[in-house]
């Protein structure tokens, strides 16, 4: 047995022959990432099918998307897709809400609906064995969605204390307000409904938008798993959407978003156990050539328990438990953001040490050593983020709602690899300006009020 | 008992043994049990090292000090000084994290597959020679802090739920003290009791390290031995007296929560011990309870009364999973109701659900339903070679059998509804229930302005 260990491993593992345990070992490059083979078709009425095989373990995740979500809420009832999303279950023309809910346990599978901003989503997961089942669930959902008035009282009457809970957490205050503020008239602006509007909906405004919305020609239906041929798969497919019939697609509403502007504003909440900041301003969709390059300046700015502002605020300074940046991206643009939460005491220090390095990133260029690290961390988690079925099917969705190619995700690693530090210190010049950044801060403003009052005009309003 | 499996055999022909997972374990000389189990479907590998210590172990005067040593294993070590680790692991695209249990303490990375040696050499680092500094020691307290801050004093519930509800559901200290602790206790920790804790549990004798991935064994065996085998071993640490004393009369509380806009009630019962027939009954009995929207919860309260606006639960709730207590546990619910209802109307119509799962036997159909939740379940989780990694080492730390990752599913399958009425019987009883109410507190009277 040692004899086999000691054979294989001087194969494998040449220079290891002795530890030196004082340096990090010697590792090969990441491997080259290579997208698994997508299968797409089209049935008659203008669905888009998308399949890969994937038959590690006999289970099918599903998606189907729909082009739009959120954004064709009318500007006087947000929410309305949301309430159409949680009520696609809850009765069809020929099963109840009790019935589709049993004959999903009763084979073990999962479906559920959720809008986005960008879409609708209708996802589910099977064992293979189920999968013409799901299929027929999903479609009779998706196509025949009756929306019963006795669910959709239970469902407003309940959403209207959810949404008391929700906004009973600073973040979702603080998200709230960024995106009001950096989105202005675009239907991004508009994160959770009020429960004024939540009230007004009624069965009708339900049933237009799933005849507007929920049409073929607006859809992808992507299927990842242990997926018979692929014939016998697109016949499966067939046998429950071909009959769906066509209908024009609907245009993607939009609105104007306002020039990034800095300001300041306090949410006053009583009793807040330490204040809540969110830092950012609207940036470029998946298109423009400043995307990449502000992916990379945003995690070395805030991504991961390496990046600058964990090491600064949380690892060296103890202001708080996180510091992070994002950028969330948008099928028209994306938002960038800093989010902390420091105790109120440090809040001067804190929010002047987040503004140094956001500043620090346009006036610098990055350590080569910094940008690879980043880079090869990106790298990872992408690929990493891709090893699951429910990833790939995510992913392939997303591909199609924000009307991008599948070489994005191809060429994503490419492309990420390629970008250079002059790049990221002129985008950060440009998009983390502080000059230009609205600052929402949630807290009790008896506590922190003076503080934030050093940073400019503080427009203050109380917690809901 | 294997007759009332075969018409479920018949309808589900993929039962527990089509989706096998192989492994091997081994022991190295000082103690530390090693899990290896190949998968080169994807080229990605978790490692995995959980530890025989959690917030249970902790004495008194220094609740939170698990979680607190938690923090400390990502300070530095010898030669991985301080935010090496961290930067290791995601500049090879990986990465990683610990968290802190009652009865456990956990730590991984997940790397693309050739990084393994990355993890390897800085786990073994920190087994080995973590930094105990004070300067290391202060900084994280206030992290720490922090960290309670933001997560559980300026969350609603989140104090009623870590703080408050243990302190009901058990009366010994061991099981009852808030696993975040509290801030007198932490500022209480010193550089002795943190260099204590470390010799005492974070030996390689009180360690399992699964390492789940597309990697050659015999390659990984030689580094596991080179990282780690001259690691020194600790005499096997004692667990403190986690008996609780038997409840013979319900217990109730209420707490006003300032930051919270709906009522909840939590709810506990004393859980049956780990593995044994009754805990498997009453995880089935759970989800026919409450798992999905067929659930009786779900239907009958959620919909039919209108009653519920949600709710968590399942052995071992508050925590994630039915792994998270060895024993003693509980069996635990979380109920957010619709405010129009009294806590009242909601125990009974909560007690109502329970009589009928004690007076009269789950069908053979609902059963079965609940059965094909549980392995899809099963199988779904197995997908991850994170969870295959926390499995197959929490089996072996606490059962010393990491088969179960293969077999346990069978024993959820093979209850019946007579073993569901009895655990129903024997474990959901009133003198034996626990209950915190809390309630939404009007905010307190401030300013009208804030002070700008």
């Amino acid at each position: 047995m040692k004899a086999v260990i000691l054979f294989t491993a001087a194969m494998a593992l040449a220079h290891a022959q002795t530890i030196d345990r004082t340096k990090p070992p010697e590792t090969p490059p990441l491997s080259p990432f290579k997208l698994p083979a997508v299968k797409e078709s089209k049935l008659a009425n203008g669905l888009t099918v998308l399949m890969v095989e994937d038959k590690r373990i006999p289970l099918v995740t599903l998606r189907l998307v729909f082009n739009g979500g959120d954004r064709f809420d009318p500007p006087a009832q947000p929410g309305l897709a949301e309430t159409v999303a949680s009520l696609l279950k809850e009765g069809t023309a020929t099963r109840s809400s009790r019935q589709l809910a049993e004959e999903l346990a009763d084979i073990g599978a999962s479906l559920d609906a959720g809008a986005g901003a960008d879409s609708m989503n209708i996802s589910g997961n099977t064992l293979s064995e189920h999968l013409a089942k799901l299929l027929a669930m999903a479609a009779d959902v998706a196509r025949n969605a009756s929306f019963p008035q006795e669910e959709i009282d239970l469902r407003k009457g309940n959403r209207v204390q959810e949404l008391a809970m929700q906004r009973s957490q600073s973040a979702t205050l603080a998200n709230e307000k960024l995106s009001k503020l950096v989105f202005g008239k675009h239907p991004y602006a508009q994160t959770l409904p009020t429960p004024a509007a939540i009230s007004s909906i009624q069965r009708k405004d339900l049933l237009a938008y799933r005849d507007k919305v929920l049409v073929p020609g607006n859809a992808t239906l992507v299927l990842v798993g242990a997926i018979p041929s692929e014939a016998q798969t697109l016949a499966m497919i067939k046998q429950s959407f071909d009959s769906w019939a066509a209908k024009p697609v609907p245009a993607l509403p939009g609105g104007d978003i306002p020039a990034p502007a800095k300001s300041i504003t306090l949410i006053d909440r009583a009793g807040s156990a330490q204040a809540d900041i969110q830092i950012g301003r609207h940036t470029v969709n998946r298109l423009h050539p400043d995307y990449m390059p502000l992916v990379v300046a945003t995690t070395i700015l805030g991504g991961g328990a390496s990046s600058r502002l964990f090491v600064n605020i949380r690892e060296k300074q103890g202001y708080a438990y996180d510091a992070s940046a994002h950028q969330m991206a948008y099928k028209d643009t994306a938002i960038v953001s800093v989010s902390t939460q420091v105790r109120d005491e440090v809040l001067e220090p804190a929010l002047k040490a987040v503004i140094a390095e956001l500043e620090k990133m346009g006036k610098e260029p990055v350590t080569p050593q910094e940008l690879s690290n980043m880079k090869n961390y990106l790298n990872g988690i992408f690929v990493m983020g891709l090893t699951s079925q429910g990833g790939v099917a995510s992913q392939l969705a997303g591909m199609k709602v924000n009307g991008l190619p599948f070489s994005f995700l191809e060429q994503y690693v490419t492309r990420i690899r390629s970008v250079e530090p002059d790049q990221i210190q002129r985008v950060a010049a440009k998009y983390f300006s502080p000059s230009n950044l609205t600052v929402v801060v949630v807290g009790d403003g008896n506590k922190i009020g003076p503080a934030l009052g050093k940073f400019g005009k503080v427009t203050g309003e109380k917690a809901q | 008992m294997k007759r009332i499996l075969l018409p479920l055999l018949l309808s589900l022909p993929l039962m527990a043994a089509d989706v096998q997972i192989p492994f091997e374990k081994y022991k190295l000389a000082n103690g530390l049990r090693v899990i290896l189990s190949r998968d080169s479907a994807t080229p990605v590998v978790t490692v995995y090292v959980l530890y025989g210590v959690g917030a249970r172990s902790e004495e008194k005067g220094r609740s939170g000090f698990a979680h607190l040593f938690e923090h400390m294993m990502f300070q530095g070590s010898a030669n991985a000084p301080k935010g090496v680790h961290f930067q290791s692991v995601e500049a090879n695209g990986g990465n990683l994290n610990g968290s802190t249990h009652p009865d456990y303490t956990d730590y991984f990375e997940v790397l693309p597959s050739n990084k393994l040696a990355v993890a390897l050499w800085l786990e073994s680092d920190r087994m080995r020679s973590l930094a105990i500094t004070k300067e290391n020691l202060d900084n994280q307290k206030e992290a720490v802090k922090q960290e309670r801050r933001l997560s559980f004093d300026n969350q609603p519930y989140a104090t009623a739920i870590v703080d408050i509800f243990p302190t009901l559901a058990f009366k010994n200290w061991s099981n009852s003290h808030s696993i975040i602790g509290s801030f007198d206790d932490l500022n209480a920790a010193t550089v002795d009791d943190v260099s204590k804790f470390f010799k005492t549990y974070y030996a390689p004798n009180n360690a399992v390290l699964a390492i789940v991935g597309d990697f050659q064994v015999p390659a990984t065996k030689k580094l596991i031995e080179q990282y780690f085998a001259d690691i020194a071993s600790q005499p096997q640490p004692k667990h403190p007296d986690m008996t609780e004393p038997e409840q013979t009369a319900p217990r109730r509380q209420s707490y006003k929560d300032a930051l919270a806009k709906v009522p909840v009630l939590c709810i506990a019962y004393p859980g049956p011990k780990r593995r044994s027939p009754d805990f498997y009954a009453l995880n089935m009995l759970d989800v026919v309870l409450t798992a999905g929207e067929s659930s009786r919860l779900y239907l009958n309260l959620v919909k039919g009364k209108k009653s519920l606006l949600g709710y968590e639960s399942n052995l071992g709730w508050p925590f994630a999973s039915n792994t998270d207590y060895m024993h003693p546990g509980i069996y635990g619910f979380n109920l957010t109701y619709n405010p129009s209802f009294s806590s009242k109307q909601i125990l009974e119509q909560f007690q109502q659900e329970l009589t009928s799962l004690e007076t009269t036997p789950v069908s053979e159909k609902e059963l079965n339903r609940a059965r094909a939740t549980m392995r899809a379940t099963r199988i779904r989780s197995l997908q991850s070679t994170m969870t295959r990694a926390q499995l197959l080492a929490q089996y072996e730390l606490f059962d010393g059998n990491p088969e179960m990752l293969n077999t346990e599913l069978d024993a959820y399958l093979a209850v019946t509804p007579q073993q569901i009425q009895a655990a129903a019987k024997k474990f959901l009883v009133a003198k034996r229930q626990s209950v915190l109410e809390v309630q939404p507190a009007p905010a307190e009277a401030k300013p009208a302005k804030p002070a700008l």
